[in-house]
């Protein structure tokens, strides 16, 4: 049974908030998304097939040597920073 | 004369005959793309700097004004995949796509408008606002690579760059009345790319013809260092395109165009579909093409959609763990790292993507793994399989692109439990599970608003799939067309 606290609970695991109102049509919208998901449920006895992670084996994938090939300027890095200082981003402190 | 409504191969022929410069086909697509913009949105960024890179060699593409989606990297130029947690990004690197156009001297007007992070199929869900439809303003044009339709569609360019992961390219095309194309997976170098879905995330591209797209694949085509999954070719797409595909075999999903299956939502508009597509099969015919009805299991067809949402959603949940605010995007306010990301996330993420990431996480919780998320990746295997077996002995699965016309911003009517849904409105992504090249291009209109035709190939026989769209295109008057300029 999908409740509100559950959303939440889902949603705060990702780091984020919805309103209440949100939380709503979300669980509403879960109705139906459920009701798709048992569309899955309806294909038995595939335990023993290998879920696809890929869509196709590569033949191509060669191991590289580790040698530097490219390298990216901190500035650059730096750039869509929010709040930085120096050659670094800068946050609160960690460790207080 | 304007030449910047002509597909590439116009162009090119009338640069080559000097009658028209690089230059003032640029002016001229800029002009559209500002003429354009309040009414149909279909940019996050218009680029009116524009200009050719020094040093081009001649090749096709040179000169030619060209558009990106808003979610591939362009360095220098804002990027913000349409989403308000990217709203100030500005890459400090070009993805691999945009280095090739560039090398080959096409000229990018602007940055595509899309559903926000590419995550939805209706080009609505922009933080810039949303597409509409050039055939019809009501409606909408469809996603996520909506801006990209809509700009060749409106014949802003000739070509955009878009991204497909279940069907964000050809979905678009067909609503839009033009070709769409996503290569073999790996065909086309995603490096440079934010990502949706890894496993079925795709470059490719829109078009006004399906030649158009041999010259952009081309261009793009080939392995890449810096993406692990590319792959090579040795098909030179434009020489080896032909219109000679007699003996070619061809088919259809019985299942999918049986109107049995759609008896509870049966309506004139299916009906014209149907019919539409029965007209294709003849033509297919009198093309010399061996056209046949395949039946396929059809819980199998009814769990697609459910298939695509919960890998997507999954895979999207760890791709976007990146968006904090930390390193780049807007910072959030809070005591600690954590407060900080949080209310981030909280404020730039829309609504709309909220309620998708909470299904990636529910899929992904320990209790519900094993029944949604590993279960959909088998039955992603069994479609596959059953596919690739078919591709042995066929060359292209052919069936319409759609169930239903473009839907109006209105409509809240569709049962997303029906047949007609499930089927026949979102089958596209099988093209996705299995990396297998696919075209959408346009074959005619159902209540004044176009329709298309879906052409799906064994996996590297992109050249299989350009060859039959490029047959079939030459039997139908919508080669080059322009919504402004059909009467």
């Amino acid at each position: 049974m999908i409740t509100k606290e559950k959303l939440k609970d889902y949603a705060h695991k990702l780091m984020f908030d919805m309103n209440d109102e949100e939380y709503d049509t979300l669980l509403k919208e879960f109705d139906v998304m459920l009701k798709q998901m048992d569309l899955i449920g309806n294909i038995k006895d595939i335990s023993c097939v290998e879920p696809m992670t890929f869509p196709f084996e590569l033949d191509s994938v060669e191991l590289r040597n580790d040698e530097e090939s490219r390298n990216i300027e901190i500035e650059e890095v730096l750039s869509n920073a929010g709040s930085k200082k120096g050659r670094e981003v800068r946050v609160p402190k960690v460790v207080e | 004369m304007s030449y910047i409504k002509g597909t590439i191969e116009e162009i090119r022929k009338a640069m080559d005959e000097k009658k028209v410069t690089s230059e003032e086909l640029v002016n001229e697509s800029l002009k559209l793309a500002h003429t354009y913009e309040k009414e149909y949105n279909a940019f996050v960024t218009i680029c009116d700097d524009a200009k050719e890179e020094n040093n081009v060699k001649d090749n096709p593409l040179k000169g030619i004004p060209c558009a990106i989606k808003d979610n591939i990297s362009t360095k220098g130029v804002l990027t913000t995949a349409s989403s308000n947690i990217l709203k100030n990004y500005i890459p400090f690197y070009d993805a691999t796509v945009v280095t090739k156009l560039k090398e080959a001297g096409a000229i990018s007007i602007g940055k595509t408008t899309l559903d926000e992070l590419a995550m939805g199929g209706t080009g609505t869900a922009a933080h810039t606002g949303i597409v509409k439809n050039p055939w019809d303003k009501n409606r909408l044009i469809g996603g996520s690579s909506a801006g990209s339709a809509a700009a060749v569609s409106l014949g802003i360019v000739p070509f955009a760059l878009g991204s497909d992961t279940g069907d964000s390219i050809r979905k678009p095309a067909a609503y839009g009345g033009i070709v769409g194309y996503k290569p073999t997976y790996g065909l086309i170098s995603r490096y440079g790319l934010f990502p949706f879905a890894c496993s079925l995330d795709h470059i490719g591209c829109f078009t006004r013809s399906v030649k158009d797209v041999a010259y952009v694949l081309d261009c793009l085509k080939g392995k890449d260092e810096k993406d692990m999954t590319s792959l090579d070719t040795k098909t030179n797409f434009i020489n080896e395109l032909t219109n000679d595909v007699k003996g070619k075999k061809v088919f259809y999903i019985k299942e999918m165009l049986d109107r049995n299956n759609y008896k509870d939502d049966y309506d004139e508009e299916l009906e014209e579909i149907l019919n539409n597509f029965d007209e294709a099969m003849k033509k297919c015919k009198e093309l010399g093409m061996e056209v046949e009805e395949v039946s396929f299991d059809i819980k199998l067809l009814e769990a697609i959609f459910p298939t695509y949402f919960t890998i997507s959603c999954a895979e999207a949940t760890s791709n976007n763990s990146n968006l904090t605010g930390i390193i780049f995007g807007p910072r959030g306010e809070g005591k600690t790292v954590e407060e900080i990301m949080f209310d981030a996330r909280t404020k730039g993420f829309s609504e709309l993507i909220k309620r998708r990431f909470v299904l990636g996480s529910y899929i992904l919780q320990k209790e519900n793994q094993e029944k949604l998320f590993l279960n959909a990746g088998r039955i992603r295997r069994l479609i596959v399989n059953k596919m690739n077996e078919l591709f042995k002995k066929y060359d292209a699965m052919i069936l319409p692109a759609q169930g239903a016309v473009a839907p109006t911003f209105r409509s809240e009517d569709i049962d997303k439990l029906s047949n007609r849904y499930l089927l026949l409105e979102n089958h596209m992504a099988i093209g996705n599970f299995g990396g297998f090249p696919s075209i959408t291009i346009p074959c005619g209109f159902v209540n004044k608003m176009p329709i298309g035709l879906s052409i799906t190939g064994a996996v590297k026989k992109d050249i299989d799939v350009l060859n039959i769209a490029y047959a079939i295109e030459e039997k139908y008057p919508y080669k080059g067309q322009i919504a402004k300029e059909v009467k």
